[in-house]
């Protein structure tokens, strides 16, 4: 790309550099335009599909629906029981969100600033859980939550997904207590407060955007998980709503889906790209 | 909780002396005892107990025979696991060389030309990121199905019949590649917005200068742009390496790595011999291998990462 005829006119002063590039930039946006069309296809061409019957699939898939019919969506919400899997994996994420954030707030409040050598081995201790793929524990946690009972319960579920989120949280609770001056605690200790006064009145507001952002991640993890949800629920009343749309997968698998063609294959495209928009988190 | 209101004790590490202060240890231990009782319980335990299941052998929850390094040596003779070990790699490979060019194209082309259409051009790029694996894997499926798929139908409806009759997820030879097309679709978000990031971070006068100097467009990209992602890229490329040897989601519900063995990864293999087969010490065995090839690879991004002055991702 030579840009022999750029007019770099830089504008000081403003905010922004503006440099116009004239046939690259239109160039290049194009080609960018036209690949956020292609990755948001997949998203808007169920769209074309969920309204219609099957006939009217099969002869014309690609024209729009000649009426809107919600048919397919309450086939599809009685098959998959959309409303008690979204009442599960509610359940999940909150708990997940209970259970992960006041540890990790706690312990990254001691590893930034309350450091010593005891919490320095506490810390790296903590951190062994941030190189530890969850796949490796699978066996015993499994062997453990039966032991225990805990397996097939959605406390059982989002329990060790906290622990499995902790070390993360608590290492960016721990840079973000770090970033905030010192002097508000020291003020907080002269003021009176003690050591859970300073940490709850004073520091953990201020981590308030450390919180919100721990919120929504570990809300949409647990939302989406599928590996530990796979394994330790069996019941399929428990089930979370990505365990529903996998178990819809597995009913028409690929290797199925031939001997299916004849009539019911045509269905999952139908339902499932109504499922793909009630569980996209 | 523990502390006393009005005791006269200092925070550590801000202070200049020390002063005595009674409450300081209780209230440490207090803070780190929920963390490390999740931590023993679901993590450490865990894992001592797969490094023990890994040398016994069981039937289920049945009674364990110690039988030794017996089942990492069975490992490497298995053509499944073997399966699942080069698929791993080669995902890893495949994702460095595909999906981190074209993340770092877009993200310049995006920084670079940036007018009104960046915020939501970025946007979109980043979307399919956060859709949960099993909705990514439907998608996927919906594209690639037989017959009736989006490419299936597409084809038939234009008349192409060659492209009508190819089954992308059935086939052992096309499997890999449609679970790979569907996981560039979804994954490659994340580097884009990662590097978008750093690259808006070069200061604005490395730019003019450049662009004084002549160095515009691509020549701009390659001289000054792409030897300051030198550290990014690489974080980037541990990411994928990693993330490919902790691959499961996608493959399991897109093929279940089928047909055969043509998409199995390690993860699969785990899921199979652990809650398929009830073989727990092989399960276990796997296990520690993908604990101990992640491991190398976690040290080698940290030991990148002290090379530039400890920085971290």
């Amino acid at each position: 790309m030579r840009q022999a005829e750029n007019t770099a006119s830089v504008r000081r002063g403003s905010k922004a550099i503006r440099v116009r590039h004239g046939a690259p930039e239109v160039f290049a946006t194009a080609l960018l335009v036209v690949l956020a069309v292609v990755v948001t296809l997949p998203f808007i061409i169920p769209f074309l599909f969920v309204f219609k019957t099957q006939l009217e699939f099969i002869y014309h898939p690609w024209n729009l629906p000649t009426k809107i019919l919600w048919n397919n969506f309450i086939e599809a919400w009685k098959a998959v029981r959309i409303d008690q899997g979204l009442i599960n994996t509610l359940v999940v994420s909150l708990g997940a969100i209970v259970a992960t954030l006041p540890p990790s707030a706690l312990a990254g409040y001691i590893f930034a600033r309350y450091r010593s050598k005891a919490t320095e081995i506490a810390f790296y201790a903590i951190m062994i859980g941030y190189f530890v793929p969850a796949q490796m524990v699978l066996i015993p946690l499994y062997k453990l939550e039966v032991a225990s009972k805990l397996n097939d319960t959605l406390y059982g579920l989002f329990l060790p997904m906290a622990a499995f989120g902790i070390p993360f949280w608590a290492l960016i609770y721990r840079s973000f207590f770090k970033s905030l001056p010192s002097e508000l605690a020291e003020a907080a200790r002269i003021d009176g407060a003690g050591h859970a006064g300073t940490f709850f009145r004073v520091m953990l507001p201020l981590a308030n955007p450390a919180t919100v952002l721990a919120l929504i991640l570990v809300f949409i993890g647990a939302w989406s998980d599928y590996l530990l949800s796979l394994i330790l629920l069996s019941n399929q009343e428990h089930f979370t709503m990505q365990l529903r749309v996998a178990s819809f997968l597995s009913a028409y698998g690929t290797d199925r889906m031939p001997r299916y063609a004849a009539a019911p294959s045509s269905r999952p495209p139908l339902r499932s790209s109504y499922i793909s928009w009630g569980t996209a988190g | 909780m523990s502390d006393e209101p009005g005791s006269g004790g200092r925070l550590g590490g801000s202070g200049t002396k020390r002063v005595r202060d009674r409450t300081r240890a209780p209230f440490i231990c207090l803070c780190l005892l929920p963390a490390f009782l999740f931590l023993a319980i679901f993590l450490y335990y865990p894992i001592e107990e797969t490094f023990r299941i890994a040398l016994t052998k069981s039937a289920g929850m049945g009674p364990e025979t110690y039988i030794g390094i017996d089942n990492y040596v069975k490992l490497f003779a298995n053509v499944e696991f073997l399966a699942g070990l080069v698929h791993v790699f080669s995902w890893a490979f495949w994702s460095v060389i595909i999906q981190l060019p074209i993340a770092f194209l877009v993200a310049f082309s995006l920084t670079f030309y940036a007018n009104k259409l960046t915020g939501p051009l970025r946007a979109i790029f980043y979307l399919a990121n956060v859709l949960p694996s099993a909705i990514t894997a439907m998608l996927g499926k919906f594209i690639f199905a037989p017959r009736f798929g989006i490419i299936a139908s597409l084809a038939n409806t234009i008349g192409w019949k060659w492209l009508g009759s190819i089954d992308f997820l059935g086939n052992p030879k096309l499997a890999f590649w449609s679970v790979f097309t569907i996981a560039t679709w979804a994954y490659t978000g994340f580097p884009i917005i990662y590097l978008m990031a750093r690259i808006e971070q070069i200061p604005k006068e490395v730019r003019e200068a450049a662009e004084l100097d002549g160095a515009t467009g691509w020549r701009y990209a390659r001289s000054i742009v792409l030897p300051d992602l030198g550290y990014p890229l690489r974080i980037l490329a541990v990411l994928c390496t990693v993330g490919s040897l902790k691959l499961f989601d996608l493959p399991n519900l897109m093929t279940a790595g089928g047909p055969g063995n043509a998409t199995v990864t390690l993860g699969i293999t785990l899921y199979r011999d652990g809650f398929i087969d009830w073989n727990y010490g092989k399960a276990a065995a796997i296990g520690v291998v993908i604990f101990v090839l992640s491991l190398g690879f976690t040290i080698a991004q940290f030991s990148l990462g002290n090379k530039r002055g400890g920085e971290k991702i």
